[in-house]
């Protein structure tokens, strides 16, 4: 397995399509965090950027290989574990994009409620900052799963159906992700930080039970 | 390995391409699969190297498998030992062994000057030399060819066609679809066909090595020697029948099938007459040399 994710990693780095989501994000990000802005509210747009890039970058990871080169590690390997390698890079991109992401926005955020009276501890922001953009980033891996190879083989239906349930899983109440979102914004109003516990372990639940279906899928469906 | 009541079709309700195939794959064998086009070769072949699961049956104990493909274009961003590295530590192999067994392959295919070229900027030979030496590097106890040999020159087929015999030789299945029938023909320890979706066994060792059991056979007025008999003898026309005449038929079979071979004949409708029994040893080229190869 670790050969497989170093596999899948360098294939990624090399292919440079990363770059895309990458830009995407570092636009989004640009566009809703400006240096000396109440972090908690940056750290919580950030975050909900990230769900979609996250999608983004498991799709860029399951369809990386070509068919030949793909039959050749799923003999080797099995086509489940040559899956779940690829989901499992996409997610570790996302995370790597999420924590590169809190620690800028850390650096250059004002540690204070939104209407900068209440100071905030950067500590504890900064911890619900990145747990909000682990749980977006586990929830894009869950629509990145679902909505790509082995289950939707088209690009006609992926590419529309992958963008449409991330912003869905981003705005549809109950979502983790929304939740840890509204946790954040909220929390800046009264300059509290609260950690989203609960809502990771449910990102992470989802994530885990999605990437199961598009790995039991990945032998049947080819 | 064996397969079970194996079948496989695509998406749900979807015709079946492959149905009921039962195969058991002994350890050391060398199996040829053939068929028309499209009959569902490379569907069994894929089942049996694991790339797809079966729709319907099992399949147990496969060992390490590696697969080669008949068409192996990569857009990889890797140099040719990058990515054969990166297969040898799929496999296990670890990090130096991986590179060493990378360049050796490369070295024996006669493409060792390419180790460096990155894969988009191989010739089609060269990547077909790629995709068998990553087939072959981390000696798989399951090597599954598809078609493997297309696409190379003729000292790189014969290479090919050593490094099987050597896996076999050291007790690894290997499990071919090459469109020369003539391909590790004195080798291979059984051909099977995929026909209308079914597999069925049109060639045996046994047909070819240890004791030979003669048989000849008289025939009714027009008969035809029934299909799927027993052992897969090799038949020949020992008088060629008049009109009207009965057919004399000279079987030839291993010693292992001779009895259930009499039985289907003595039982057919209508049934043949035995004329003749003989007893011989080891006749054949194949069976005094064992596994080797002939080229």
């Amino acid at each position: 397995m670790t050969a497989l994710l170093r596999y899948q990693a360098v294939l990624l780095l090399r292919s440079h399509r990363w770059l895309p989501p990458l830009l995407f994000h570092v636009a989004v990000v640009a566009v809703g965090v400006r240096p000396g802005e109440p972090v908690l509210d940056s750290f919580g747009w950030a975050a909900a950027g990230l769900l979609p890039v996250a999608a983004w970058l498991v799709r860029v990871c399951v369809t990386n290989e070509p068919p030949s080169a793909r039959d050749c590690a799923a003999a080797v390997a099995g086509p489940w574990r040559v899956h779940l390698a690829g989901v499992l890079t996409g997610l570790l991109a996302a995370v790597l994009l999420g924590a590169a992401t809190t620690a800028v926005v850390a650096a250059i955020g004002d540690p204070r409620s939104a209407d900068h009276r209440v100071g905030v501890p950067l500590g504890t922001a900064a911890l619900a900052g990145l747990v909000t953009s682990l749980v977006c980033a586990l929830l894009g891996t869950a629509v990145g799963a679902l909505c790509n190879r082995p289950l939707l083989r088209s690009t006609a239906w992926a590419v529309p159906g992958t963008l449409l349930v991330a912003f869905a899983a981003l705005l549809t109440a109950g979502s983790p992700a929304r939740a840890a979102v509204t946790g954040l914004v909220t929390g800046s109003h009264s300059g509290t930080a609260q950690v989203p516990w609960g809502a990771l372990a449910l990102a992470a639940c989802c994530a885990a039970g999605a990437t199961a279906v598009a790995c039991a899928a990945s032998g049947r469906r080819g | 390995m064996r397969l079970m009541g194996v079948g496989r079709r695509y998406g749900l309700g979807g015709p079946w391409v492959l149905r009921d195939v039962d195969l058991d794959v002994p350890a050391g064998a060398l199996l040829r699969i053939e068929g028309a086009n499209g009959s569902g070769k490379s569907t069994l072949l894929r089942l049996i190297a694991g790339i797809d699961v079966p729709s319907a049956g099992r399949v147990t104990d496969r060992p390490r498998t590696a697969y080669v493909p008949e068409r192996f274009p990569p857009a990889l961003p890797f140099t040719a030992v990058g990515y054969l590295t990166a297969m040898g530590r799929v496999h296990g192999l670890g990090r130096a062994a991986a590179a060493r067994a990378a360049r050796e392959w490369l070295e024996r295919f006669g493409a060792g000057h390419h180790a460096r070229t990155r894969l988009a900027e191989l010739s089609k030979g060269t990547s077909q030399k790629v995709a068998v030496a990553q087939g072959l590097l981390a000696a798989p106890g399951l090597l599954v060819l598809d078609e493997a040999w297309t696409g190379l020159d003729p000292a790189s087929r014969t290479v090919l066609d050593g490094a099987v015999a050597d896996r076999v030789a050291a007790g690894g299945t290997v499990v071919f679809v090459d469109h020369d029938p003539r391909r590790l023909a004195a080798a291979a320890d059984a051909v099977h066909r995929v026909e209308a979706g079914r597999l069925r066994q049109v060639e045996t060792a046994a047909a070819r090595s240890g004791p030979l059991v003669r048989i000849e056979a008289e025939g009714a007025a027009g008969a035809v020697l029934p299909q799927g008999l027993p052992g897969g003898p090799v038949a020949e026309t020992a008088a060629a029948p008049g009109d009207g005449e009965r057919p004399l038929l000279r079987l030839s079979v291993g010693a292992a099938h001779s009895d259930a071979l009499l039985t289907a004949l003595l039982t057919a409708r209508p049934p043949w007459h035995i004329r003749t029994l003989t007893t011989e040893q080891g006749t054949t080229e194949h069976a005094t040399t064992g596994k080797g190869l002939h080229r």
